[in-house]
């Protein structure tokens, strides 16, 4: 699947397809096995959601308040603190997201303004190819390669600096496997994802905006600061957000390098845990209230991931709205 | 006129205030000049910067994958290594097996609604559709580890089927939908309106002309979506990790334990045995490459099929 959403895609014909076949389709058969069609699919739809909230309703009438705000998961018995998932896939999502933004802007313009037409197509690709590669490579990678290599180099490096202990931690506590590798991973992750759209709000900039811009004596980076991406602005946003919502949710990789402990702490060399990494370590082993518990965690990543994803697609429709008034 | 004739006149600037503004103007443009080229030098940099990754990424699998891959790892179960014999991984035949079989079963289940939904969409104009493309949308990009909660909830405890293969097809299935059904509606949107008008023009019935007509022109579309959606669910270890019971056999049955590819991964990236973490390269390597060559098929028929038409 393109990496597009079907927004930028799909094409005006909506309404005249619509127009005679809305005449015509309805009261044939066929337009009743389309119908049941997109009832079952509503129904998955409601299932999904339903059942997995439905699961966790025990955790919401009676532990609410640990599952959003306490410290320690204890296996089996509890209680369930979800705090350190919570604060874990905020944290490692907000810092792969600023990585994968700075260095996926400049990525996106470098596509678009300075490598040739003929080549445009064969990058386009390798990105998307990039993009398929599944998440636990990905997390094979960071745990056999990154995580050494942090250990033995990036750690001790990271602690010669100021500051050093109050944001990473006391030296010799830390781990290779720990919330910043995770970060480093998830931002190598969604970089694809984030540079695919934006390389494409970015091309459709109007060339007479940036002609007019040249024809006044602007510099090539003056015309890409001044007009380029003020006008893809929202489309750049909302660019950013998918990025956000497909780093929220990612699981498997961030379940192999994070450490995988349960720790309410912010030191970034120290393991830690997401929402959905958690999930994935201890549902095999989990029983009863432990199960609502995580199905109360999944609940939680599903609001993120759905909002994320409407404020990124009302956002990529603004950006349309946008051009067309250009 | 009267404004010509303003413009018509010399202007007069002493040559010292023009050398001035000629100085500055020089100055600035080269700052200018000199600032574009930099940031234009740093967004090459970041173009290489976000490559370097991949494409260490991309080498070492094939560096450590390849040798780890000979027949036995095709054809034979897995073992656990002991002192004894700390080199005795056996094979994946079982994950391999287990992959096919889950995507198999996925495909049977998702791909049939996906495309009937899909053509809803692109037919329709209902409230039901507008608010079924949000929602294929949104579940498009849903965390898969959630369709393990919902096939773990569903088919494994409501249904008391247990850890099966259909378990881990069903997560799977869910995850595939949204993706058919959009990419369903874009090739049948995409198809000409010109065709659908000839076809009614002719007085065939509007399903005569949705099935004999609009389908077989959108029909690249559809599968170019449908094998994407495939190569995507079968990468995917979230879903299925918590449904399918990682079984030891090489079983097709859609009722029994299985195992997949990415679940060997995942359960023997951390093993203690050097053997085990080695073997897992390959795993990965011939999952990719898999990945790869069905998106890459995909993408190429595609294109073709679009040269063929035009």
């Amino acid at each position: 699947m393109s990496l597009v959403p079907a927004e930028l895609v799909v094409q005006d014909e909506r309404e005249a397809v619509a127009e005679y076949n809305s005449a015509t389709v309805e009261r044939s058969w066929y337009h009743y096995v389309l119908l049941a069609g997109a009832i079952l699919f509503a129904a998955v739809s409601v299932g999904f959601v339903g059942t997995i909230f439905w699961s966790s309703l025990p955790t919401w009438l009676h532990h609410a308040g640990t599952l959003l705000g306490g410290k320690g998961w204890v296996s089996p018995a509890g209680p369930f603190g979800g705090l350190a998932m919570i604060a874990g896939t905020l944290e490692t999502s907000l810092i792969a997201l600023v990585l994968a933004v700075i260095i996926g802007l400049g990525t996106s313009v470098a596509i678009v303004y300075l490598i040739p037409k003929r080549l445009r197509n064969v990058v386009a690709t390798l990105v998307e190819l990039l993009a398929a590669v599944p998440s636990i490579v990905y997390g094979l990678w960071g745990l056999l390669i990154l995580a050494p290599w942090m250990e033995s180099t990036v750690n001790p490096w990271l602690n010669k600096w100021p500051f050093a202990t109050a944001i990473f931690g006391s030296p010799g506590k830390e781990f290779g496997t720990s919330l910043l590798l995770a970060s480093i991973v998830l931002g190598i992750m969604i970089l694809p994802t984030f540079v695919a759209i934006s390389r494409e709000v970015i091309a459709v900039v109007p060339q007479d905006l940036i002609e007019a811009s040249l024809s006044l004596g602007a510099t090539r980076w003056q015309v890409i600061r001044g007009v380029v991406l003020p006008t893809a602005k929202i489309g750049l946003f909302g660019a950013t957000f998918l990025a956000l919502a497909r780093a929220t949710g990612e699981t498997v990789a961030v379940a192999l390098v994070a450490g995988g402990v349960a720790n309410a702490q912010f030191h970034l060399l120290y393991p830690g845990t997401s929402i959905a990494a958690w999930i994935a370590l201890t549902f095999g082993e989990a029983q009863g209230n432990e199960i609502a518990a995580l199905m109360a965690l999944g609940v939680l990543l599903m609001l993120l991931n759905f909002g994320f994803s409407l404020v990124s697609r009302w956002m990529v429709r603004r950006q349309r709205l946008v051009l067309e008034r250009v | 006129m009267s404004d010509m004739t303003e413009l018509d006149k010399p202007i007069e600037v002493d040559n010292e205030l023009r050398n001035e503004i000629r100085r500055i103007s020089q100055h600035s443009r080269a700052r200018r000049a000199t600032v574009s080229k930099v940031m234009i030098a740093l967004c090459a940099v970041a173009l290489v910067v976000s490559a370097v990754p991949l494409v260490l990424l991309i080498l070492q699998l094939l560096e450590k994958g390849i040798p780890v891959i000979d027949k036995t790892f095709f054809t034979t179960l897995p073992s656990t290594p002991s002192l004894i014999a700390p080199n005795a991984t056996g094979g994946v035949s079982n994950a391999i097996v287990g992959s096919i079989a889950l995507s198999l079963y996925a495909s049977v289940l998702a791909i049939p609604l996906g495309v009937l939904v899909g053509v809803y969409l692109a037919e329709t104009e209902t409230k039901l559709a507008s608010s079924l493309r949000v929602i294929a949308q949104t579940m498009a990009g849903a965390p898969s580890i959630l369709m393990g909660l919902f096939a773990f909830s569903f088919v494994v405890r409501d249904l008391n089927i247990g850890f099966t293969a259909i378990a881990g097809s069903f997560a799977l299935a869910v995850l595939m939908l949204p993706v058919i059904v959009i990419s369903t509606e874009i090739a049948v949107r995409g198809v000409p309106n010109t065709l659908r008008e000839a076809g009614l023009a002719l007085g065939a019935k509007s399903h005569t002309v949705s099935l004999r007509v609009v389908l077989p022109a959108a029909v690249s579309g559809i599968v170019t979506g449908s094998i994407l959606a495939i190569s995507r669910a079968v990468g995917e270890t979230a879903p299925v990790l918590l449904v399918i019971g990682g079984g030891f056999t090489n079983s097709w049955k859609p009722f029994d334990p299985v195992s997949a590819l990415p679940l060997t991964i995942f359960e023997n990236a951390k093993s203690e045995w050097p053997s085990q973490r080695a073997q897992v390269w390959g795993v990965a390597l011939v999952l990719v490459a898999f990945i790869f060559v069905l998106s890459l098929s995909a993408r190429m028929w595609a294109s073709r099929k679009q040269q063929v038409r035009n």
